[in-house]
Formats: structure tokens, sequence, C-alpha cells
């Protein structure tokens, strides 16, 4: 089998540039040439894959310039037509990390060049881009290199080589939310044996089955003084101004939209749709107010029972839209919402 | 209570004219068996077949799995208040014919599922591929309700059992394994500083085809209750359930539960293995409230500090667990539970139909979405014709080349929930 | 999550009803909502049964609106190994008394719609024979609720 062409990605630290005074050095690529932990990598790749060239990007350079550096950072990758893109790993270091997803994520997406990483699982690149690319689980300095390129280079052959990835205690990488089966070394009562001993005992174990994560939010004190409070409504549920301008997707949703409604007493068929595609849409284009009360809240508004209706909303689709982005969206137009004064919010869903 | 389980290990099954033990080799009457089977009349006729490791047959649909028992000391016999009369079972000594077991098939409803492969890669995933098996299609008398057939099948499966156990009576068994645990006073005194755990398990108890019995009782009629870990060794507990192959419990597993026997493993050494407490999974909400409810106050009256919890089928008993889960817990008694999942053919589902952060300890049998192909075998035993009918198959099901695109699902056994096998996920 | 009227998404079906029926009877606090052919012809002189020509998903969902309205789901909406998607049936048990929203009631009903999409949908492919025992499985994991209500 012929050797598999890699090219890696690493930051300036690991070039051996430099450390933070360093890290706005533009992305640079070294056609041929491998650089740092790329020494390990090609040492554990063997015959199965050779690192072709290797990419060389400051944390700050990256990040602060993002944009233009994965643009240029794609434009190095596909001239090198690899078979499977590297980033890292980048361990614990949270700047490098997000910039080792963002690639390796845009190589696979853009490129349609397989990609992985590596970070520890601490990371916060771990946690925006684990459903998106591999990661390799790694320790949280690069003093577990060698334990970090010894998982990091077979998964790179078998994801270059589009084999079956197996699960991600098998491969080492950081769980992704893909349940995936395997033969264990022993039968479940045996384990669950095992487990009922270690917990019994005080001891770490770990569960096969980690429950779902429910982040939940207590609600806020109630209203004191509707009638003076002013009111924003906030969906995700998908309404949009007829023809949808921002594009927001109709499942999966990368971006929220922001629109202005001073003026508008009732949404109608002409004027408003919803992108969301994870329910019929027909009543929400017939009257999108069945989602987003806008004409209900102009009522009240009238009769004094609120105070005013906020000249904003915010809308995204909540339909299979990772929880991840949801908080960043909610973050960033909470904030707008403080700034112009909001009192209480409507959040309606679908 | 003290269990002397004698194994005699079978290498061979063979068809005879007379039915016998030797060297261990089960010669089978066809016979005689087919006269056990056919004392009820609700059976019209049987067929029986043998389906060995490593063979290139495909048995379905699959009803039963049994492993052949006798009793040869002590009160009671196997499967007290179903075929031998109500005693309490579990002490004296017990015999079992290891390497086999007698497979029931037939078509109960249209729908009826479980596949057994003796070859392939079917086999990795369905432990009944590693025994000897004497399988026996029943066909029942016409215009038989699917209740009474499901019955009729049920009985005949464990007579035909009952009568191969009995020809291991008078044999000396190639090796004994002794089971015995303690009341609760000698435990206190014997083991002072070991915890003490107990195994809560749950019992499959809908309705027709989703039913199990205890000592003949309709499991969705029971309250939670204590049991010595090695009754079910003896039949106690048999199964009624024809509904989610994968991930039902069959008569063979209540047999050898695999976490009664790891819990005995360990018993006397790291903890006190103090009892096994049976539940159920009715549909009734109220019921479920008082079975778990229950299961949490038998745990808190036996100073327990820890129990594994297993559970059987999808979707409503999911609620059964975390409902023991939860309360166990909050009675101080440490959990473990074993499941399996639903995770979808591409595995991004949510797994189960109930969650809670007090079930911080799972051991799973893997995603029963899972997509495998069966390649087309030699013989079927039984008849394919429902295979495209079975859960996890769909409209593909038979490709062009005889094999078969199914999910887990319909591999009987595959993901057992009380951790019969090595499959698990991530 | 915004809370629709029952009627919002669907048409109107015919209730079977038979009040009066069943006011004779003494007071059965259970309705059963069911998609169930069988189902209704056994209970409708008896009990009162909701019945809808619609899909599994589309009982639960109809299931879910009456929860939201205050009624307490006495059974579990995913009763039976049978999997969704496969047998088109399902009937469910829901208090005919109205009260607070349960929120317990709540996420079993979503649980259990979310659950209905991780199998593939092949209700349609059995042959006519088929689905009569599918009817007969809905009615007695059905049937085992009802003799644990009835013992009231």
């Amino acid at each position: 089998m012929a050797k598999l062409r890699v090219v890696h990605y690493i930051n300036q630290f690991f070039a051996q540039i430099g450390g933070e005074e360093k890290a706005d050095y533009p992305a640079e690529l070294r056609v041929g040439e491998i650089v740092g932990p790329g020494q390990a990598l090609t040492q554990q790749f063997g015959e199965d894959a050779e690192i072709v060239a290797t990419i060389v990007c400051g944390d700050s350079y990256f990040n602060e310039n993002l944009d233009k550096a994965k643009a240029d950072i794609l434009a190095m990758v596909k001239e090198q037509a690899p078979d499977v893109f590297v980033a890292g790993p980048a361990f614990n270091a949270g700047r490098y990390g997000v910039a080792c997803g963002t690639i390796a994520a845009a190589v696979q997406e853009e490129l349609g060049i397989p990609a992985v990483t590596g970070m520890y699982i601490e990371n916060p690149g771990a946690d925006m881009f684990k459903t998106k690319v591999y990661i390799v689980s790694t320790k949280n300095s690069a003093a577990g290199m060698r334990d970090a390129v010894k998982k990091l280079a077979p998964l790179t052959v078998k994801i270059g080589r589009g084999e079956a990835i197996g699960a991600s205690s098998e491969e080492g990488y950081i769980p992704n939310g893909v349940r995936v089966n395997f033969f264990e070394k022993e039968r479940g009562s045996q384990r669950a044996v095992k487990m009922l001993i270690k917990k019994l005992a005080d001891k770490p174990f770990e569960t096969e089955f980690p429950m779902p994560d429910f982040d939940r939010v207590d609600p806020n004190p109630a209203v004191k003084d509707l009638a003076h409070a002013k009111i924003a409504l906030v969906t995700s549920g998908g309404i949009v101004p007829k023809g949808n301008p921002d594009h927001i997707e109709s499942s999966s949703a990368s971006h929220y939209g922001e629109y202005d409604i001073a003026g508008v007493m009732d949404l109608t068929e002409e004027t408003y749709e919803t992108a969301h595609g994870g329910y019929d849409p027909v009543y929400a284009n017939e009257d999108s107010d069945r989602v987003l009360p806008v004409d209900v809240l102009r009522d009240m508004e009238k009769e004094g029972k609120i105070g005013e209706l906020h000249h904003l909303f915010y809308t995204t689709t909540g339909n299979g839209t990772a929880v991840a982005s949801s908080k960043a969206f909610a973050a960033e137009f909470s904030q707008k919402l403080k700034a112009d004064g909001v009192d209480a919010v409507i959040l309606t869903s679908t | 209570m003290r269990l002397e389980m004698g194994h005699i290990y079978i290498k061979d099954i063979q068809f005879a004219a007379e039915s016998k033990i030797e060297d261990g080799i089960l010669y089978v009457s066809e016979e005689a068996v087919r006269a056990v089977a056919l004392e009820d009349e609700k059976i019209k006729s049987v067929s029986f077949d043998i389906a060995k490791p490593g063979e290139s047959v495909r048995i379905t649909p699959v009803k039963d799995v049994i492993e052949p028992r006798v009793k040869v000391e002590g009160r009671g016999g196997i499967f007290p208040g179903v075929i031998a009369k109500v005693d309490t079972v579990g002490e004296g000594k017990t015999y079992a014919l290891k390497g086999m077991a007698v497979v029931t098939a037939g078509k109960i409803v249209g729908f009826q599922e479980g596949i057994i492969d003796m070859t392939g890669p079917g086999a990795d995933y369905t432990p009944f591929s590693k025994t000897l098996n004497l399988v026996m299609v029943c066909e029942p008398v016409d215009d038989i309700k699917p209740h009474d057939y499901e019955k009729a099948v049920r009985f005949a499966g464990f007579r035909v059992a009952v009568y191969l156990g009995e020809l291991a009576r008078e044999l000396t068994p190639d090796e004994t394994k002794v089971y015995e645990t303690c009341t609760i006073k000698e435990g206190m005194e014997k083991y002072p500083n070991l915890p003490r755990v107990a195994y809560v398990q749950m019992l499959q108890s809908q309705g027709l085809l989703h039913d199990t019995y205890v000592y003949g009782v309709d499991a969705k009629k029971i309250v939670p209750t204590i049991m010595s870990p090695t009754e079910v060794m003896d039949g106690a507990i048999v199964s009624g359930n024809c509904v989610s192959a994968c991930d039902k419990n069959p008569t063979y597993v209540h047999l050898n539960n695999p976490v009664v026997h790891d819990m005995f493993e360990q018993h006397g050494k790291t903890f006190n293995f103090v009892c096994h407490i049976i539940t159920n999974e009715n549909v009734y909400l109220a019921d479920k409230q008082r079975s778990s409810d229950w299961t949490a106050k038998l745990c808190k009256m036996l100073d327990l500090d820890g129990v594994i919890v297993s559970q059987e089928g999808f979707g409503n008993p999911d609620t059964d667990l975390i409902m023991n889960c939860k309360k166990i817990e909050a009675e101080g008694v440490k959990t473990v539970i074993i499941t399996d999942e639903y995770a979808g053919r591409d595995g991004k589902s949510q797994s189960l139909a109930d969650s809670d952060p007090a079930a911080d300890a799972v051991v799973t049998g893997g995603n029963a979405n899972q997509v495998i192909i069966l390649p087309k075998l030699d013989k079927v035993i039984g008849t394919l014709d429902y295979v495209t009918k079975i859960a996890g198959a769909s409209e593909e099901t038979l490709r062009e080349d005889g094999s078969l695109e199914v999910e887990l699902q319909v591999l009987t056994g595959a993901t057992n929930e009380t951790g019969f096998n090595k499959l698990s996920a991530r | 999550m915004i809370v629709f009227k029952s009627s919002f998404f669907y048409d109107k079906h015919t209730e079977v009803t038979v009040r009066e029926k069943r006011k004779q009877m003494g007071s059965r606090d259970y309705m059963v909502i069911t998609n169930n052919p069988l189902v209704l012809d056994r209970l409708k002189e008896t009990h009162h049964i909701v019945y809808r020509d619609i899909s599994y998903e589309e009982i639960l969902r109809e299931v879910r609106d009456r929860i939201h309205e205050g009624h307490t789901l006495l059974s579990h909406p995913l009763s039976g190994s049978v999997k969704p998607n496969e047998t088109p049936y399902k009937s469910i048990m829901l208090s005919e008394r109205k009260g607070e929203i349960d929120e317990g009631s709540v996420q079993l009903i979503e649980n259990a719609i979310q659950a209905c999409r991780k199998f593939i949908f092949k209700s349609d492919l059995y042959e006519e024979s088929v689905y009569d025992d599918f009817q007969l499985i809905d009615w007695s994991l059905l049937e085992s609720g009802m003799a644990s209500a009835d013992v009231w």
C-alpha cells in the first residue's frame, strides 16, 4: 500500500519559533519539511504514511485573523492534496486547541480531506470541535507527546484510508456523541461487578454510558411590574422575514438573526415565515404569530398590560442545533438585550 | 442456602433410537421428545433438528432457549410452579447439561423475531451460536390464539428440557460448583467488614408475549421480593417473552444469570452477596412507582451498601431502570445499572428513553440499532418468511445475494441487559 | 415549547365517547387515546375511548397535547417491546381529570416522541394478517395497564 500523504499543522511554539512573543507569526507552508512533533508522528507512521508538508501558524495570528488565516491555510492544504490532515496535538493550550479544531474541521468540510487532531479533554477546543472531527485525547502538557502520538498516528492512518473507526475507548479519541459498538474483554456482568466494587470503595470508575448532560437553569424571579416592563421576543422556532435574508439553516443553525419589528403589528403570510425544518411549517408560514406572538404582545402593549415590546427580536432554528452553538448565540444577544434595557424575554420554541 | 451445581459437558448431540447421555454425547430419541412435546393438544406437530457451532445454519424465529437441568437432591424440581410442583428450590444438588440448549422456534405472531446464526458475523453476537442446539419447531393446531400458542410452545420447551435433564440424573458431573449464601444474621456475623450487596433484577412484565413467570406467577402481579440467588439456578424464573430478541432474557439466561454468577465469585471476598431482589416492568405508571418504591425500601431494610440493577427490554423499562436507580441511590445505596442502547443506526440518537444524573455507573450491552449484514447460510431451521417482519429488519432486508441487512435487534441475546455478553459501546 | 390546542394541528375526528354509559358504570378515572381499531371495538361500549386514525407518533403528540391541558399520563407511552415505527398501533391511558400540568408526564411523553425517530419506519410493510397481531399485542399491553387501574 502506498504511503498516505499527510499535511501537518502546528503552532509557532511547537515549530520552535518562539513563545507568546512570536504568536503573531503568520501562516507558513514548509513543503517537504517535518517539524517538531512531526518527527514523532513520522516515527509512528512507519511505512503507512509520511508528512509531505508542515504548516506553521502563530496562535494569535490564527485567532485574530481567522478568516484570512483559514483561507490561506486551506489554500496551502489544497495545493498539497494530502490524503489526510493532522493538526497538533494541542494538549491544554487553549488558543492552539481552538485553532487545531477550527482548521481540521474546515479542511474536512471545505476540502473534503479527512482530518484529525489531538488535545486535552479540558481544552476549550475539545468541546467546540469533538463532534466535528476526531480529537485524540491527550495529557494536559507536551510531556504527554509520546502517548499522544501513539494514538494519533494510527488513527490518522485509519482515517486517511477511510477505514471503519472503532469506539472512542478503543481508538483513544474524545467521545463525540456517536455510539459505536465493540467487544470488551469481559462480559457485562463482570464489568458491572468491578464497577460496583470500585464505587463501593469510593475509587474512580468510568461509566460506559454517561447520562446526557442536562443544563438545568432555574427560572428568574417573576417580573414585578409588567405594565412598565420592556419585553423582547426570542425564538428557536425559526421565524424570519419572508425570504430568510440571512439564510438561517433549517437545521443545525450556525447563526441567529436579529430583526426589527418597530411598527409591525402583525406577522402575516406575506411578510414572515419559518426557516425551521423540524416541524410542519404550514401553520407557521400561514401566520408566524403562532410561533412569535407579535400580534398578542402588540395588543397587550395597547392595553397597557406590558410596558412595551422591544423593537428587535432574535431568532434561530433549534432543530439539531448544537447546545454549544445555542449557548454562544444566547450569550451574545443577551448582552444586546441587556444593553437595550430589556426587562424580560419571552422565549418560544416549537 | 447451599446449592451444588454439577456440570455435565455435552460434546455432541445425535439422534438415536434411545435417549441417553454417554461419554459426553447426548443421544436423542426423536420419537420420545416428540411425544413429550405433543403432550399438549394445542401443538399439532413438532420437528426436531440439531444445529452445531460453526455450521452454516440459521435458526429463526427463535422463541426461547433453555438449558436442560435435573434436580438430584433437595427440595422441589426444575421449573417449580411451571413443570415441577410448587416448592422452594435453590438448595441441594442440581445437574446441568453444559454446552447445549433446547431452542424453541415457531411463528407465534406475524412479526415474530429472533435469529441464531451458527456461523458468520451474526454468530459473534448471539451467545447461542456457541451451544449445541436441539431445535424444536412447533406448529399449533389451526385457529389458535397467539397467547395459547405462546403458552403451548413455552411449556413444550420446558418439558423437553426437563426430559433431557432427567437423562443426567444418575451421571457423575464433570465439574461441581458450590453456591452458598447466608441468612441475614449469619452474613452480618461472618462478614462484618464486607460491604453488603444485592442484585436487583427487573423482569419483563408488560402483557402478552412480554411476560416472565416466577414460580409460575405472572411477574406483573408481584410486588418486589427477595430470593436466594441460587433459586434461579433451579428454574425459579422462566421466560414467556417473545419480543425484542436482542435484549429479552431467554430462560437459559435466567438459569445462568451472569450477574448472579459473577456476584457469587466475589461473595465472601470483596463483598457479601446478600440476596437477589426481583421486581417488574409494568406498563401502568402507578405500578412502576410502587415497585421502585419497594425495591428501594427492600435495599434499605436489608442494610445494603450497593446493588447491581439489570433491565430487560426497550423503552418502557428504561423508566423503571431510572426510577429504581434514583430511589435506591437516594437511600444511600450505591448502584451500577446494566442496560443496552437504541442510539439509532448512526449511533447519534439518545440511547435511553429516560435518564437521571444518579445513574452515574452504567454498563451497556451495546447499540441494538447497529446494522449488520448476515450472509446467506446453507440451511434454515424454522422459516425465513418472517425475517423481513422482525424488529430491526427493513424492506431491504433480504438482499439480492440472499444476505440479510438487519439491525442487531433481531439476533437472540445480542445486547442482553444482564451482562451476558462482551458487546459494549462508547 | 408552545402549547397548541389539540385541534390546532389535527382535523377533528370523531371522538367516541359514551359518557352516559360510563356514568352508569361508575366513575372510571381514565380515558384511552388509541389508533387501534381493536381497542375501539372492545372498549367503546364501556370506556371513554378517544380513537384517532393517525400514526403511532401522532398518537404520542395527541397525548402530549392533552398532558399540556392538565391530564396525567397513567400508562407508559412506550409500552411494549415492539418498536415504534414497527407496530403502527399505540394505546395510552390518561387521567380523566385535569389538574396542574404534570411534569413527570411531560418528560415521559417528550422522551417517547424523541425515541420514535430512532427507528426506521416500516409499519406499512407487513402482510394484512400481521396487523391483527400488532393490534392484539397493543390491546394486551393496554389490558395489563387497565387491570392495574381497575383495582381501584
